[in-house]
């Protein structure tokens, strides 16, 4: 497989492994001449990657700010603007992917209190606000004082170190939000709720912890802390639930599910169900986008679900655990990252691996989001 | 019910190098101000004095907890918080702590195995303690401590803001974690484990025995088995105490040790010793009278690598500790060591006991070749006046055996001289208790005749089905004939399926003759799991 040298904006010399998939991305290019599709990464200690998900090469690597955060990542809707949170989930840096710049950050911490985001950045639908939900601590001198959390607005032209401009309490445990095309922003913890950050009004998207379905269902274990799903215009928070065979609850004779909330960020709507029995693990689905009723799923495996019949259609183990997946707009690529420091890159029909992408550190708890924009 | 298990890390923080009971306090630190000086001067820029004649401090004083759990507290302060503190000045301010706002003995009995790094256990606690505490750490880890209500539920104001994400695991994320936190299981903790109770009122009030002087100890040191000794404890300081060892293994092989030891809270006797050219340490509770103390003696680095110590007070009249092995078949000829003090009189191994030869014969041990007849049943030892009552167990045959632990956690870890392994391996220490079936004749019941340790023929297995499809047993260790496991190397190994770490899921099997020429088998289970990258004082 041919080796390219790429020049970064950090100097480092990045290795890309273009190989056998010249024909395919020329043909992908060829089908889309205007826009191009930019995967985005975080590796470990702190760099950004910008991916050209049509030959594959790092583009480019930028310095991200602060000590490493989780990778956790939102591009801006122009696909310009990568929002990475730093520095032990503290900071979001606003990086121009075109040029490395850093053209936007909030420092959240302030005097003594010590605000920690877990995953949770967004940017709406106008690219002109950014969200991220805050978990707050006052630092006192002989204590701590654990404060309520909130979600945090700040306008994207904000700048260096932009100011905070409003809040709104929000429920503990959140961990991934989504901005809607309606203006909401979605929020996934115990249950799935939206919050209108205009007022701070809420309501319930899908009741998860709080579901109503009866003793026969065991109440769902929901998490997620990756975000992605901008290709289909998602938000999956995905859960394991139990059917039980009757309201003993004998996990025994139980069936156990893969489910999830999947909300349509075009309309705000969510449908609720299980998506296919729970074989093996699965950290994080993504739906194709030119199909809804097909779902694929990273972990240990990479594969691929049919909704409609509650069926696992093709299965590839993998040589290592990938937290996570995207895949391109006209849905035939998928890439497979996370954990450690290589992107796998796989047919999106078979499943079967068509590329790799070397990295020059591990991706830990990262993100895979993708950037589409007119070409550079 | 968490499986707990403790670790060591080389590269150890400070803790290692001030293990309680290291050392003597220097002179200069003996004489320095005390423990209430010494708070004033180093903890006042972030704690406050309360009003009030007696000193108390913000924090600090709605506490009560171990010497290692005051160790714990000062660790953190030092690593996180930036308190200076010399290693003199933090052993006098552990001791004033832990005299002062300790554990009544009582208090700290049930949880006693976390002190003495005993820790390959199931515990039993109270389900919701379980879910919301000791999914993470030992339960004993809190039930170790006494505080005002206030202080658990700052306590838990403090877990989440030194630790954010807790909310997000398993058994936090499905239940509104924080606020049961503050609401149920604060209250909870304050009314289990009270800061002020009478438990700790009489401990206070009462006279503490002091522990200098003579013991006869008998213990277990794993790869060299059983052992009894003498322990001097010559007083150096007040509740500091320079200590040897001079002993011999059951083999006949000597034993020697010596360093010091320091009594906390008035029963807590820690000792850091040399014994044949290994770090150690004593853990043990002194009793109320002051005769006797028990508790486990350990590897200094490797924790998990120890045995039970038990400590009986020499005085001017015989006593009869031990026999080794405590068990004899009827029908056949054994070799047995009775152990004790000012063993001047005849011996007698109880009804139908017959003492072929006496092979030797000092004031602290007695070895004779004996026969035993008649029906199984405890029987007692004599020397002249003295007895122990139901120290040798005839039995006729073993009828099961039981592992100890019977849920264990070994850790793999660098290789011996890999400078770049961070993380020792932890192993785990296997033995075998054995039975007999009893007047009932039926094993695993009530009557059955406790034997003691014997000797087992061990091996692993792979645990399971899935375990033997990742050939675990092949790659996750091994274990010796004294029942030592070892635990495989650490990193990624290519030649397992994805690369995995030599970790795994296994059976230990221990096999016993039963004395009738049939093998009697048990088994235990063993989690070997990757390095656990915190050396912690407690788990």
């Amino acid at each position: 497989m041919p080796f390219k040298i790429l020049q970064t904006s950090t100097g480092a010399a990045v290795r890309a492994v273009a190989g056998a998939l010249l024909a395919a991305s020329a043909v992908a290019a060829a089908a889309a001449p205007v826009t191009q599709e930019y995967l985005l990464t975080v590796t470990r200690p702190g760099q950004l990657h910008v991916i050209d998900m049509a030959s594959h090469a790092i583009l480019r690597s930028c310095d991200i700010p602060g000590k490493f955060g989780s990778g956790s990542i939102a591009p801006s809707p122009d696909g310009r603007v990568a929002y990475v949170l730093s520095n032990l989930w503290e900071d979001v840096y606003g990086i121009d992917i075109t040029d490395c710049k850093v053209v936007f950050s909030a420092r959240q911490s302030k005097d003594n209190i010590r605000v920690k985001t877990f995953q949770s950045v967004t940017v709406s639908a106008d690219g002109k606000e950014l969200y991220t939900v805050q978990n707050p601590v006052r630092l006192l001198p002989d204590r701590f004082e654990v404060m309520e959390p909130r979600l945090a607005v700040y306008s994207t032209s904000g700048g260096l170190d932009a100011p905070l401009l409003k809040s709104f309490p929000v429920s503990r445990r959140i961990t991934k939000i989504a901005a809607t095309q309606t203006g909401e922003v979605i929020l996934g913890g115990a249950d799935v709720t939206a919050i209108d950050p205009r007022t701070g009004a809420t309501r319930v998207v899908t009741a998860l912890a709080n579901w109503d379905r009866g003793p026969q269902w065991l109440t769902p274990d929901a998490f997620a802390m990756h975000s992605q799903g901008e290709q289909a215009a998602e938000y999956i928070m995905p859960y394991v639930t139990a059917r039980f065979t009757d309201e003993t609850q004998n996990m025994e004779t139980a069936e156990w599910w893969w489910g999830m909330s999947r909300v349509d960020l075009k309309t705000g709507k969510a449908e609720q169900r299980e998506i296919v029995p729970f074989e093996f693990i699965v950290f994080n689905f993504i739906t194709d986008p030119t199909n809804p009723d097909i779902l694929f799923g990273s972990f240990n495996q990479l594969s691929k679900h049919d909704l409609r019949n509650q069926k696992t259609l093709a299965v590839e183990p993998m040589p290592h655990t990938y937290y996570n997946l995207n895949i391109t707009s006209d849905g035939r690529k998928i890439f497979v990252g996370g954990a450690a420091n290589d992107i796998s890159i796989h047919d999106a029909e078979t499943l079967k691996k068509i590329g790799s992408i070397e990295l020059p550190g591990d991706m830990s708890t990262s993100d895979l989001r993708v950037a589409r924009r007119l070409k550079d | 019910m968490a499986l707990i298990n403790k670790e060591f890390f080389r590269t150890a923080t400070a803790i290692a190098g001030l293990a309680l009971g290291v050392g003597l306090v220097s002179p200069a630190a003996a004489a320095s101000p005390d423990g209430v000086a010494l708070i004033r001067e180093r903890c006042l820029s972030c704690h406050t004095e309360q009003a009030g004649a007696d000193a108390k401090f913000s924090r600090i004083s709605g506490q009560r907890k171990s010497p290692e759990g005051w160790q714990m507290t000062l660790n953190r302060m030092q690593h996180h918080r930036g308190l200076q503190l010399s290693a003199d000045e933090k052993r006098v301010l552990i001791k004033h702590l832990a005299d002062r706002q300790g554990l009544a003995p009582e208090e700290a009995a049930p949880w006693r195995y976390l002190l003495e790094q005993d820790v390959n256990r199931v515990e039993s606690l109270d389900p919701a303690y379980t879910q919301m505490c000791a999914r993470c750490h030992s339960g004993a880890r809190f039930a170790l401590q006494r505080r005002s209500e206030e202080e658990w539920r700052l306590l838990i104001h403090f877990h989440m803001g030194q630790h954010p994400t807790l909310e997000l695991h398993a058994m936090s994320r499905d239940r509104p974690w924080m606020q049961l936190a503050l609401n149920e299981t604060a209250p909870q903790l304050a009314k289990d484990f009270p800061l002020v109770s009478e438990a700790w009122q009489n401990w206070q009030k009462a006279a503490k025995p002091d522990l200098g002087g003579s013991w006869r100890v008998i213990g277990y040191v794993p790869g060299k088995g059983e052992f009894d000794a003498r322990m001097k404890a010559t007083p150096a300081a007040a509740d500091h105490f320079a200590v040897t060892l001079d002993g011999r293994y059951l083999d006949g092989s000597p034993m020697r040790g010596e360093g010091t030891a320091t009594v906390y809270t008035g029963y807590e006797w820690r000792a850091a010793l040399t014994v044949d050219g290994v770090r150690m340490r004593q853990v043990l509770a002194a009793s109320a009278d002051g005769q006797s103390m028990a508790g486990r003696q350990f590897g200094r680095d490797a924790r998990s690598v120890g045995g039970e110590l038990r400590a009986v007070r020499e005085s001017d009249t015989a006593n009869v500790i031990a026999v080794l092995p405590a068990h004899l078949r009827s029908g056949a000829r054994a070799t047995l060591t009775v152990i004790g003090s000012r063993l001047d009189g005849e011996l007698s191994l109880g009804e139908g006991v017959r003492i072929v030869e006496v092979v030797s014969r000092s004031p602290e041990r007695i070895v004779v070749l004996a026969e035993a007849a008649g029906a199984p049943g405890l029987r007692d030892v004599k020397v002249g006046a003295a007895a122990g009552p139901g120290l040798l167990a005839v039995y006729d045959r073993i009828a099961r055996i039981e592992v100890s632990p019977a849920d264990a956690l070994a850790r793999i870890g660098g290789t011996e001289g890999d400078p770049a392994a961070q993380m020792e391996k932890v192993p785990v220490v296997f033995r075998a208790v054995g039975y007999a079936a009893g007047p009932d004749g039926k094993p695993g019941t009530e009557d059955d005749l406790r034997l003691g340790h014997v000797p087992v023929q061990w091996a692993i297995e792979p645990a399971n089905e899935a375990a033997e499809k990742e050939k675990d047993h092949l790659f996750a260790g091994a274990i010796d004939a004294h029942g030592v496991f070892t635990p495989g190397d650490a990193a990624p190994n290519p030649k397992r399926h994805m690369s995995a770490n030599n970790v795994g899921m296994l059976k230990v099997v221990a096999t016993a003759d039963d004395g009738a020429g049939a093998a009697v088998r048990a088994d235990a289970n063993l989690l070997v799991a990757v390095p656990d990258f915190v050396r912690r004082v407690l788990d």
